[in-house]
This record gives C-alpha cells, sequence and structure tokens, in this order.
C-alpha cells in the first residue's frame, strides 16, 4: 500500500473518535429534554449545566477531529 | 476546489509593516509583521471596546436595545462569577468578561471576514495560558502551599490517594491545552466544514460537476446555511463555555479551604 | 492530499515555490520553509508577534473593563436596584397603611355587630318580660273572676239545695192528701222526707 494512502485511511479512523463525542453529546441533550420533562421549572436553571457539559463531551470530539486534520495534511 | 485551510493561512499584509525574519534571544527565529491575524485581532477588539462604550456611555436606569444587550451579557457573566465563585466572584468578574467578549468578539467577527483569529492556535493558545497562570498564581498566592490541596483527594481511600491525587495532577495540567484545543477545533472544524461545503456550491455553480451539478447544488447550499447558523451559536457557545470553565478553575483555587 | 493551490504565506513576496511540484504536500505547499506540520496554525514563525500582540490587546481591554466598563455597568446595575427597591418599598409602605384601613373597618364593623346584637337582645329581653307581665296580671285577673264565678255557683247551689227539702216535703204533703184525703202537717212531712233521705 502506499504510504499516503494509509495516511488518508488513518486520518479517516482517527476521525471515528467523533463517533463517542456523538454519543455523549446526543445522551447529554436527551437526558436533559427527559428531565426536563419530568421538573420544567427546574430545566432553565440547568442551561448552563447542560451546554458545558455538552463542550466538555464535544472536546473529546474535537480532540479526535484535529488528530485526523494533523494526520490526513501532515 | 479551493484548499479549505488556506483561510487559516497567516499572511503579512502591507510590506511597510512587515520586519522579516528577525532571530530572538529566547525563542529564536521568529517572522515578525502585521498580519490578517493582527487585523482580525485589532478589529475584534475595537468592537468590543466600541460595543461597551456604546453600552455604557448612555447607561440609563431604564436600558434601552443595544443597553439591554450588553446588560443581558454582562448579567450572564454576571451571574456565572457568582453562582460558581461566590461573594470573592465580584474580584475576578474583570477577568472572565474579558476573556468571554474578546473570545466573543473574535468568533463572532470570525464570521464576517475571511480570516478567524481563534482558529489560530497561537491565539487560543495565548488564552488558555493566561488563564491557567493566573488559576496557579491566584492559588498559590491566596493558598501558599495549601494550594497542593487541590490534588490530595480526601474523598478517596488513603491506600488510593496517591494515585487519585497524580492522575489530578496531570488533568490538571492538561487544562490549559484542552481549553485551547476546544475553542480552536471547534472553530477550525466549524469553518473548515462551511468552506467544504462552500466549494461543493462552487464546485456545482462553474459546472465542474456536469449535470451532478443540478443535485448537488441544493444540498450544499443548504448544509452551508444551516452550518452559518450553527456556526454563530458555536461562536457564542464556546465563548460562554471557555468562561464558565474559567469561573470553575477560579472557584478551585479561590474556595479551596471551604469547597471540596 | 494533492493541492493545487500553490499559495504563498506572503501577500507581496512571493516565496520560491516549485510551479512543477505539484503534487506536494501541503507542508511543501504553503511554502516549504516550516520545519512542522502542514496546518497553516502550525507555522510557529508566525506565533511570536500574534502572542504578544494578543497579550497586549488583551492587557488593555481587561484595563478599560476593570476600570472603566464594569463599574460603570455596575453603578447602572445598583441604581436600577436601588430604585426598584424603593418603589417596592414605598408599595410595601402603602399596601401596610391600606391593610391597616382595612384592619380598622372591619373591627369598626365587628363593634357595630356587636352593639346591634346587644341591643336586639335587650330588646327581645324587654318585650318578653312585658309579655310575661301582661299574661301574669291578665292570668290573676281571670283567676279571681273564676273564683268569683266558682262562690256564686256555690251559693246558688246551697240555696237550691235548701230548696230541694222544702219542695220535697211539699211534694210529699200533696201526695199524701191526694191519697189519704187528709194532708199531714208540714212538720210531719219534713220529718218524713228527712227520714227519707
Amino acid at each position: 500500500m502506499e504510504a499516503e494512502a494509509a495516511k488518508l485511511i488513518g486520518a479517516g479512523i482517527a476521525m471515528s473518535g467523533m463517533i463517542g463525542a456523538g454519543i455523549g453529546v446526543g445522551n447529554i441533550f436527551g437526558q436533559f429534554l427527559a428531565g426536563a420533562l419530568r421538573n420544567p421549572s427546574a430545566a432553565g436553571s440547568q442551561i448552563g449545566n447542560l451546554f458545558v457539559g455538552a463542550a466538555l463531551a464535544e472536546a473529546l470530539g474535537i480532540l479526535a477531529f484535529v488528530m485526523g486534520i494533523l494526520i490526513w495534511i501532515s | 476546489m479551493a484548499d479549505p485551510l488556506h483561510q487559516f493561512q497567516v499572511k503579512p499584509l502591507t510590506p511597510a509593516l512587515d520586519f522579516g525574519e528577525v532571530t530572538l534571544p529566547v525563542v529564536g527565529q521568529v517572522h515578525l509583521a502585521f498580519t490578517n491575524s493582527h487585523l482580525a485581532m485589532t478589529i475584534g477588539f475595537l468592537l468590543v471596546v466600541g460595543f461597551l462604550t456604546l453600552v455604557t456611555s448612555g447607561a440609563k436606569v431604564v436600558p434601552g436595545r443595544t443597553q439591554a444587550v450588553g446588560e443581558t451579557l454582562f448579567g450572564m457573566i454576571d451571574g456565572l462569577t457568582d453562582s460558581i465563585i461566590g461573594h470573592d466572584g465580584k474580584k475576578y468578574f474583570p477577568f472572565v468578561f474579558t476573556v468571554f467578549t474578546f473570545i466573543l468578539g473574535m468568533n463572532l467577527l470570525g464570521m464576517f471576514l475571511s480570516f478567524t483569529a481563534t482558529s489560530q492556535l497561537a491565539v487560543t493558545a495565548t488564552f488558555g495560558m493566561i488563564t491557567f497562570l493566573l488559576v496557579v498564581i491566584i492559588g498559590i498566592r491566596k493558598n501558599g502551599l495549601r494550594f497542593l490541596k487541590l490534588f490530595w483527594p480526601t474523598g478517596a481511600p488513603l491506600v488510593m490517594r496517591p494515585i487519585v491525587g497524580l492522575i489530578e495532577f496531570f488533568s490538571f495540567l492538561l487544562r490549559p491545552l484542552t481549553l485551547t484545543l476546544r475553542l480552536f477545533g471547534n472553530m477550525m472544524g466549524g469553518h473548515i466544514a462551511l468552506k467544504v461545503f462552500a466549494g461543493f456550491v462552487a464546485t456545482a455553480v462553474i459546472g465542474a460537476a456536469g449535470w451532478f451539478g443540478v443535485l448537488i447544488f441544493p444540498l450544499a447550499l443548504g448544509m452551508t446555511i444551516g452550518l452559518t447558523a450553527l456556526e454563530f451559536l458555536v461562536a457564542f457557545l464556546q465563548a460562554f463555555v471557555f468562561a464558565v470553565l474559567t469561573c470553575i478553575y477560579l472557584n478551585d483555587v479561590v474556595n479551596l479551604d471551604h469547597a471540596h | 492530499m494533492t493541492v493545487q493551490d500553490t499559495s504563498v504565506p506572503y501577500a507581496d513576496a512571493p516565496a520560491p515555490v516549485a510551479l512543477e511540484d505539484t503534487h506536494a504536500t501541503t507542508e511543501a505547499a504553503h511554502g516549504g520553509e516550516h520545519e512542522s506540520g502542514g496546518l497553516p496554525q502550525f507555522e510557529f514563525q508566525h506565533w511570536f508577534g500574534q502572542i504578544v500582540y494578543l497579550i497586549f490587546l488583551f492587557a488593555i481591554l481587561y484595563w478599560l473593563i476593570a476600570k472603566v466598563f464594569a463599574p460603570r455597568m455596575r453603578r447602572v446595575f445598583d441604581e436600577r436596584a436601588s430604585t426598584i427597591s424603593t418603589a417596592v418599598e414605598t408599595a410595601r409602605q402603602v399596601q401596610a397603611e391600606a391593610a391597616g384601613q382595612a384592619e380598622a373597618a372591619k373591627a369598626e364593623v365587628e363593634q357595630a355587630r356587636a352593639s346591634s346584637r346587644a341591643t336586639a337582645a335587650a330588646a327581645k329581653a324587654r318585650v318578653t318580660d312585658e309579655a310575661n307581665a301582661r299574661a301574669a296580671a291578665e292570668e290573676a285577673v281571670v283567676a279571681a273572676r273564676i273564683a268569683e264565678a266558682e262562690t256564686a255557683i256555690g251559693k246558688t247551689r246551697d240555696a237550691a239545695m235548701t230548696n230541694v227539702s222544702a219542695i220535697a216535703s211539699d211534694t210529699a204533703a200533696a201526695i199524701v192528701e191526694r191519697l189519704t184525703g187528709k194532708g199531714p202537717t208540714a212538720a210531719e212531712a219534713a220529718a218524713a222526707v228527712k227520714g227519707a233521705a
């Protein structure tokens, strides 16, 4: 296999780390919605926590994305 | 199709402000010039200052429209420092607010210019390091050697404490890195995706894709519009998250004694 | 990735990039003089200028916010808070006043009700007493009349009783006279009636 091809495949595999982040972010928002429907009065005060949690989970996906870009480009 | 990474290229703007390659004593060879990154930072800075001047100069008890927007931002960060750091929060409000508005200004500016300052690793790393160093300095000045208590988990069993403490220490050291990479990755990723889909639109329009262009064009254009809206949200959200995390990290060292 | 774009890092001073090197990596395409990876963000020779400039701007912005904007905003917030609190205080005062007035009115109503109740009770007692007294007086009159009538009846009956023996002796004398042709004396008749009785 050509080294170039191997690099592109590797970049693609590295990007698959974003799957986890997608699951994580989806889980956070889903759970938030479930909780908010159960207790709508408490939902408003937790919006900040929601987005911080989503951003923290997303950051790991972003690491995978940066990694993939680095492999792809270098 | 144009290279989607080309937008991140840092270029000197005018030969008048290009000082060329210089070798400095500690950092080595650098290229000193007024680049497009500097220009974006300057515009972002001026926007923030102008906006805040507009908001606060004619401030009334009953706010107008502009003042209401500014007060919302102000009140948001104020509530953040108050609720996370506690009654000491007022002291750290200017720092958090500066970080928030500056990042927000540059993020939003990136949606209008062809260059985004916060998609430069140098810029986000500077923000990350400023925050991290401030946290360390405040921690040591407020607590002295008791600062190290931050890494001593009192909740864990005694045997586990050194191991957990070590993990805590490394995760503490990783904080500036995650702060840096979160902002950098979000901004870069969003702009790359935007550029890629906009490139598809261009490909379809110039006819390079043949008759497939008819199929590609609406899909790619819709995607571009959707991503643009998402990027505005992300631009705000990342600035907010940066501010929230700054508050949380500050709280760790400010309330070291009565938290945990 | 093959990059067709052989753009140069300097807008004004084209870098000597070999144009025939079309299959070059991005690193080469973006001016191969950089030591690190292909991302434009990793061109470290531009880092120093950006970092210093950003720290400079950050310091100015921090100073402006800490010394000018935040205090101004804080003042507006405090002013608004004091305005609202005085308004709320006034409203609370007015409300307390109104509540006091309502309390007084209620007490008044209560008092009036109590007095009217007392008046009604007194009137009722008086009326009852009067009625009782009147009834008693009437009863006494009626009783006196009854007693009077009873004595009259008794008297009449006694008179009638005394007449009965006289009538009986008269009748007896008459009967005897008819039977025998010779009437008894009144004394004999009376004695006989008495004995028969």
